[in-house]
């Protein structure tokens, strides 16, 4: 009946793959699906992931040396990263469960709740979970009879860590005459607007502005402003949408006004888009995010303009003199199946994975993450490998970022993150100066609340119906 | 049909013989329906395993709630109560609907362009190549380029706007202009291969029905209206009717180029909306409610399209 069951959960699911794919059927590319299935012999383990070629290189090396070790047979799966969540919850639910694979933070309650992951617990010493990032262990811990995140069993560990940095154009400084920020003190934002004011000009003299303060996208930057002036989505047992927290409406109004009132970002609507990542990287704009995964582009953009363009890392604005900067941090996390017929192996694997120096080294020198292993980060690799990679003077920043003031995004600790997506539907009208901030923050509030409140109410049914 | 058969068997025949008879016949006519059988065995079983079964499955799925992970509850019609209170399923449907103009647009081009490529002009095969690579090319990658086409700053569509001196909006970030300018990529898309049938159908146009109406005096625009239309109305039912299946289950380009629905929610299709409840939310029976209601509604359009498809048929005998 099981088998039944998983055979309808697998073709209804095959279904809805096949409806949604349905529109690109003539894209001519269509590939064999692997067989996610776990492995049977005792040695044979299946690896699900996603990302680029440095990924695949780190983990062949890496899976190479484990093989050598153990004598396991590791069969790796690689798919798109866009497809990846949608592929992973069909193989769930047609009971073809990898042994290994990614998970996001903000998917898991799910997972755990149907018992789809292993507790990883008792498999990792905790002197290898002592030093990797804490809020990367945090982040794959989840209490199953409170629903709360970050406490109780582990159900994976991280891949990595990814700290959303802040940044400036160093060559536009210089070019300005304006001294450059301070790498370990965070720019208030009356100073960072009077910086930002300053930069703004016309360098050419044709009567239009070519060179603006900054140009960043809300929907990735708000959080680090919103937190920094002391603000929040939600309350921090997850169950209340705060938006309508006057010091929240307040920072979203500053962060409208660059434009509205400052007019220091190039306008709203190239705002919204990417389109000032290519200034940025033009050296048309001052302040800018920097990201790990950014530095090997920034870096050859700086390598072809060293006239227009350089940068380094800073920490992001806050609202006053000493209060604390904020910015969100990323994770994606290895975990092993409850289902695996070789749990020990997996478990050992994912570890390896995790904290393996030789993987976390090749991921470090091709710029995809800074390293999880926190002795490595804070040592060799910050005093000698990071400068001769290539990384910013300041990437001490990023380590900072994961070791310390790092938080999660809204959203990821809740068991979906449909409350969250609804405060960006109309956001544009907060942008355009349609509405205030404090007026549509009151107006998305109530639709954010009861979306939560489904988000609490479907866990407890997962929670109860297992 | 009376012969002299049965005179001669009642002489010759005795029940013996025809019952051995009925059981050669049996015994033959078994082995003929287990090969019947075995030959209609597999598209029967593939019916009953990838689309009975699932759409049964889906069905009561429907009256669950269900994360896709875990065991279901029983609700009844809960989901369909709050997918009819929900305002992001209207305008889910309502995009999805104004995505359909393309059709009609798409059907006029690529009629226009099969006309023009039947001429033997200069370059026939060239251009018939060039409109129909876009139908062979990976819609993601399609999708990417027209993102890249629709960018504000430095997209290609605004430089070409900018050469007439016409300012042009981003297009995917306005809710006015982001619904347009995915209906424009899609024309553009499909264009080639409702190109090529419509070719097929003009050239299979017998030519002595335009020598007898041009003998007749009709001009050519009497020859497209009575003659060439009518012709190619097969073609043109079988595209509006894939066309309007195919576009009731857009969703790549949406959530390529508009990941989170697009500005207020202006390019949110149904399929996209069915994703995203289903694998990023976990409501999969949610989802599959609105799955069902989007099936039903396609389904009942497609036979009001039959149905007046065949109050139109004519023949040219």
């Amino acid at each position: 009946m099981r088998r039944m069951k998983a055979a309808a959960v697998a073709a209804t699911m095959a279904g809805a793959l096949t409806l949604a794919a349905c529109s690109g059927s003539s894209s001519g590319n269509a590939s064999e699906e692997p067989d996610t299935s776990g492995g049977d012999a005792p040695n044979e383990l299946t690896f699900m992931f996603r990302g680029g070629e440095y990924d695949k290189l780190a983990y062949e090396q890496a899976i190479a040396s484990f093989e050598e070790e153990t004598g396991a047979s590791v069969t790796m799966i690689i798919t798109d990263a866009d497809q990846y969540a949608t592929k992973l919850q069909a193989a769930i639910a047609g009971n073809k469960v990898p042994d290994v694979f990614y998970i996001e933070p903000g998917r898991m309650q799910g997972y755990v709740y149907a018992n789809v992951l292993a507790d990883l617990t008792s498999y990792v010493e905790q002197d290898v979970l002592d030093n990797i990032w804490d809020f990367g262990v945090e982040a794959y811990r989840f209490d199953k009879e409170t629903g709360q995140a970050r406490t109780g069993p582990l159900y994976g560990l991280p891949k990595d860590v990814g700290p959303f940095g802040f940044g400036y154009n160093t060559v536009m400084f210089e070019k300005m005459g304006i001294e450059a920020p301070d790498p370990d003190v965070p720019l208030t934002f009356d100073e960072f607007v009077d910086i930002a004011k300053q930069l703004t000009t016309d360098t050419d003299g044709d009567g239009e502005l070519d060179q603006w303060g900054t140009g960043l996208n809300v929907q990735w930057n708000s959080q680090a402003f919103v937190w920094g002036a002391g603000g929040d989505w939600i309350s921090e047992d997850q169950k209340t949408v705060t938006v309508d927290d006057p010091a929240f409406a307040e920072a979203l109004q500053w962060f409208a006004d660059l434009q509205l009132v400052e007019q220091v970002t190039p306008s709203v609507e190239p705002a919204q888009t990417l389109d000032t990542y290519q200034r940025w990287m033009a050296g048309e704009i001052g302040f800018f995010p920097v990201a790990p995964w950014d530095i090997a582009t920034y870096n050859a953009v700086a390598e072809e303009n060293p006239d227009t363009f350089g940068y380094d890392v800073i920490p992001y604005p806050v609202a006053n003199a000493g209060d604390e900067t904020a910015t969100w941090l990323g994770s994606l996390g290895i975990a092993v199946a409850e289902t695996s017929k070789n749990k020990d192996l997996a478990a050992q694997l994912a570890v390896y994975l995790s904290t393996d120096l030789e993987a976390q080294k090749i991921l470090a020198e091709n710029k995809v993450q800074i390293p999880n292993i926190k002795d490595y980060a804070f040592g060799e690799w910050i005093e000698t490998d990071a400068p001769a990679a290539g990384w910013p003077a300041n990437t001490e920043e990023f380590l900072q970022i994961a070791d310390e003031y790092g938080r999660a995004l809204p959203g990821t600790w809740t068991y979906a993150p449909e409350w969250y997506d609804e405060f960006w539907v109309g956001i544009d009208q907060v942008l355009t100066g349609q509405m205030t901030a404090a007026d549509y923050a009151a107006q998305v509030q109530p639709n954010m609340q009861s979306k939560l409140d489904l988000a609490w109410s479907n866990a407890e049914q997962a929670k109860a119906q297992g | 049909m009376a012969t002299t058969a049965p005179e001669q068997a009642t002489s010759r025949w005795t029940k013996e013989d025809a019952r051995a008879a009925r059981k050669r016949n049996a015994k033959l006519h078994r082995k003929e329906y287990v090969w019947a059988a075995a030959f209609l065995a597999p598209p029967v079983i593939g019916w009953i395993a990838f689309l009975l079964f699932p759409m049964a499955f889906s069905v009561y799925a429907s009256f669950t709630n269900w994360n896709g992970l875990g065991a279901m509850q029983w609700i009844g019609l809960q989901n369909y109560v709050n997918l009819f209170q929900d305002p992001y399923f209207w305008k889910a449907l309502w995009n999805t609907l104004f995505y359909m103009i393309g059709i009609p647009i798409g059907l006029a081009l690529s009629l226009g362009l099969a006309l023009a490529l039947s001429r033997k002009i200069r370059g026939r095969t060239f251009f018939r190549t060039v409109y129909y690579i876009p139908v062979i090319s990976s819609l993601a990658a399609i999708a990417i380029l027209w993102q890249w086409a629709y960018n504000g700053d430095f997209g290609l569509v605004n430089q070409v706007l900018a050469l007439f001196g016409i300012q042009g909006p981003n297009w995917l970030m306005d809710p006015v202009t982001a619904k347009p300018a995915l209906v424009i990529m899609m024309v553009w898309k499909g264009l080639g291969y409702s190109m090529i049938l419509y070719l097929a159908a003009v050239q299979a146009v017998p030519r002595s029905l335009y020598e007898a109406a041009a003998l007749d005096g009709a001009n050519a625009w009497k020859r497209f209206t009575k003659i060439t239309w009518p012709m190619v109305r097969p073609v043109t039912f079988f595209l509006v009717v894939t066309n309007i299946i195919g576009g009731s289950m857009i969703f790549t380009e949406i959530n390529i180029m508009t990941p989170t629905g697009g500005p207020q929610w202006s390019t949110a299709s149904l399929v996209w909306y069915v994703w995203n409840k289903a694998f990023r939310n976990l409501q999969m029976g949610y989802a599959t409610a609105m799955a069902l209601v989007l099936g039903i509604l396609v389904l009942i359009v497609t036979i009001i399209q039959f149905r007046l498809n065949r109050a139109n048929n004519f023949s040219i005998d």
